[in-house]
């Protein structure tokens, strides 16, 4: 392949990509692939289109469907190769289905070929690449075959033969009857239409790639079903640590803190006791009473705080009330708008009020912010949440500044968590919730 | 003073009962729900109800809709709301239209008796007892951010005990300084929030309550 991605590259800034196009690498690999498109649909159609009739019409005798099940065998693996090409050679990135799990014996193997999903899809992508391969094949044909055909004409019209329509013999091509291009002005308009044609060739192939590219995602990658169960076992793997975590962490909390002034509080008013027993100055006792009086205090505080952290019970009367309370205890002014007109199930709500307490957190925390939003709202069956704050921006997932966190707990339910934080602000968090978990 | 309370929690209603007992009033009812606390004031109204926000049957907000609306059914009867959260809108709701007689504490400020009981027996008496938490809250909550920004910080300490229901006297003994001092800051409060002065503690707290929340 011509190596000429460094110099577009290097090109000034001030060329449009559009005139460039050209010169790059993955402009000659699409031309590449859509020539080479059209004997590949020719064979894949041939290929389906043969092995499926031949091994329906031999149905009744034992060879058609053994020849059916081979064919899908080979068809899927076509399919795989044509897909690891088009990653390697142009750079998509479509997955890999899934392998090819036989079941036990012949019949075992029979069955998982002819019910496999994956070898069905190839099937149909081959039938379709002939359409597709014809569509690239003329589409580069025409671009730069006739583009550089018709910018070139100048010098090759004069080899053309003598016509004599109207009695003069002109060398050139005739246009609409009696138009011959034979002047220079005429010669110069073609030239135009190759070059524009050349110019335009990139972005035609390239469109033209964008739906194959299409059909390869859908069809030659993982069925939907198997990106849904991947994506599952990731969220749910995510939620049971999540759910171990929070354990640990309330239970080193309760062990910490609470247990450890309830312990205290015990041992000064035994100390008390005693010192009352045994007709010591009360002052001695009094002083004793007070400081468990204060570590009861602190332990009532603790344990509400923890019990909050855990499950706001004000959540219970809805999440508008539990938001409300959460915008006035923020460190930073809270502006909040709620539009909530269906109530989401217990668990979503939740998972919506520790959203916005660790976003409000955050923006306390991190972004500088002067002031913030927080909005929720209902529409459509979903729960939409949106805190937005006028700090210095530059918020990612990832950053450690616990958004991931949030991204897998909102990932869990189905949800969706987006972050737009340019650098020097102001950042907007999205996050987007089923009504219920599951539901889809 | 006559004390009805309504406290799902057997072991804090008890030990609410003994701690007024012991300092001389009278429990005339001590019971678990809303509806059983409505129907014993309706039977014979107390000086003042302590009632807990969640409560059977439903766990969320039972206690504060009875005390919503034994405030609009007895006016007279003084209503101290006590739960273990502080929930803006609640106390938002809680004290529409009104705030005699109404109080809204944590139940961690039984822990310190005497104050508790002088809430108690202030709102007994038709004035306001708002825990901190509360004021802090709707002073947060409020939308005149700016004009708060006005205030020096003995000036919002002197506002925030003005919300709480406490009198002139009452601020001067909590922030140690003298009576004199808390009147030329509650005039110099007002004048700067654009509030008409006023002589009674309640129109006061009202005045600061209508401010926040406008």
């Amino acid at each position: 392949m011509i190596e000429a991605s460094s110099p577009a590259a290097r090109a000034p800034r001030r060329v449009p990509a559009f005139f460039t196009a050209l010169l790059t690498r993955r402009t000659w690999a699409e031309l590449l692939y859509a020539l080479v498109g059209l004997p590949q649909g020719v064979f894949g159609f041939v290929f389906v289109v043969v092995t499926t009739s031949l091994s329906l019409g031999l149905i009744v005798t034992f060879v058609g469907l053994p020849l059916l099940a081979a064919s899908g065998l080979v068809a899927r693996w076509i399919g795989w190769q044509w897909r690891e090409g088009t990653n390697a050679f142009l750079g998509w990135d479509t997955p890999a289905p899934r392998r090819f799990r036989s079941g036990r014996g012949l019949f075992g193997w029979l069955g998982a070929c002819l019910v496999d999903g994956t070898a069905w899809r190839a099937r149909i992508y081959l039938l379709l690449k002939l359409p597709l391969g014809i569509a690239s094949f003329v589409t580069a044909v025409v671009c730069y075959v006739d583009g550089l055909g018709f910018l070139t004409y100048g010098i090759w019209y004069r080899w053309l033969p003598c016509t004599t329509d109207d009695g003069v013999c002109h060398r050139a091509a005739t246009l609409w009857g009696g138009y011959y291009v034979d002047s220079a002005p005429r010669i110069l308009w073609v030239a135009a239409v190759g070059l524009l044609l050349l110019l335009v060739g990139p972005w035609a192939v390239r469109l033209v790639l964008f739906v194959d590219r299409v059909a390869v995602g859908a069809l030659l990658g993982p069925s939907w079903n198997a990106t849904r169960v991947e994506e599952l076992e990731q969220t749910r793997a995510h939620a049971v640590d999540d759910a171990a975590a929070t354990l640990r962490r309330i239970e080193r909390d309760l062990h910490d803190g609470t247990q450890a002034r309830l312990v205290a509080l015990a041992m000064n008013v035994g100390l008390a006791k005693e010192k009352l027993a045994e007709g010591a100055d009360p002052a001695d006792a009094a002083e004793l009473l007070d400081r468990a009086h204060r570590t009861a205090k602190e332990a009532i505080t603790e344990v509400r705080d923890l019990a909050r952290g855990i499950h706001p019970a004000v959540l219970d009367a809805g999440l508008d009330t539990a938001l409300t309370t959460l915008a006035a205890q923020s460190a930073v002014p809270v502006r909040l708008t709620t539009r909530l007109t269906a109530r989401a199930t217990p668990a979503i709500e939740t998972i919506a009020y520790f959203c916005a307490a660790e976003l409000v957190t955050n923006v306390a925390k991190h972004s500088g912010a002067i002031s913030a939003a927080l909005d929720a709202r209902t529409a459509g069956g979903r729960l939409r949440l949106q805190v937005s704050d006028d700090g210095s921006g530059g918020a990612q997932v990832g950053a450690g500044t616990g958004l991931s966190g949030l991204h897998e707990r909102v990932r869990a339910v189905d949800g969706m968590l987006t972050v737009h934080s340019p650098v020097g602000g102001p950042t907007v968090v999205t996050v987007d919730l089923p009504l219920q978990s599951g539901a889809s | 003073m006559r004390v009805m309370i309504a406290e799902d929690s057997a072991i804090l209603r008890d030990g609410l009962t003994q701690l007024l007992v012991d300092r001389g009033h009278e429990v005339a009812a001590a019971v678990a729900d809303g509806d059983a606390l409505r129907a014993a004031v309706a039977a014979d109204p107390p000086d003042v109800c302590v009632v807990d926000i969640r409560m059977p049957p439903s766990f969320t907000d039972e206690g504060l809709r009875a005390a919503i609306a034994l405030r609009r059914e007895h006016p007279d009867v003084g209503v101290l709301v006590f739960s273990q959260y502080v929930e803006t809108r609640y106390a938002a709701e809680l004290l529409a239209g009104s705030t005699r007689g109404v109080g809204y504490l944590l139940k961690d400020r039984v822990a310190d008796v005497r104050e508790f009981v002088e809430a108690l027996a202030r709102v007994a008496a038709g004035g306001t007892a708002l825990d901190p938490e509360v004021v802090a809250q709707l002073l947060h909550a409020s939308r005149r951010v700016d004009a708060l920004a006005a205030l020096t910080p003995r000036e919002r300490e002197v506002l925030s005990a003005m919300a709480e229901g406490r009198s002139n006297a009452g601020i001067a003994a909590a922030l140690v300084v003298s009576e004199r001092a808390v009147e030329k800051h509650v005039a110099s409060i007002l004048v700067k929030l654009g509030l008409p002065p006023s002589d009674t503690d309640n129109r006061r707290v009202l005045a600061v309550l209508r401010y926040l929340e406008s």
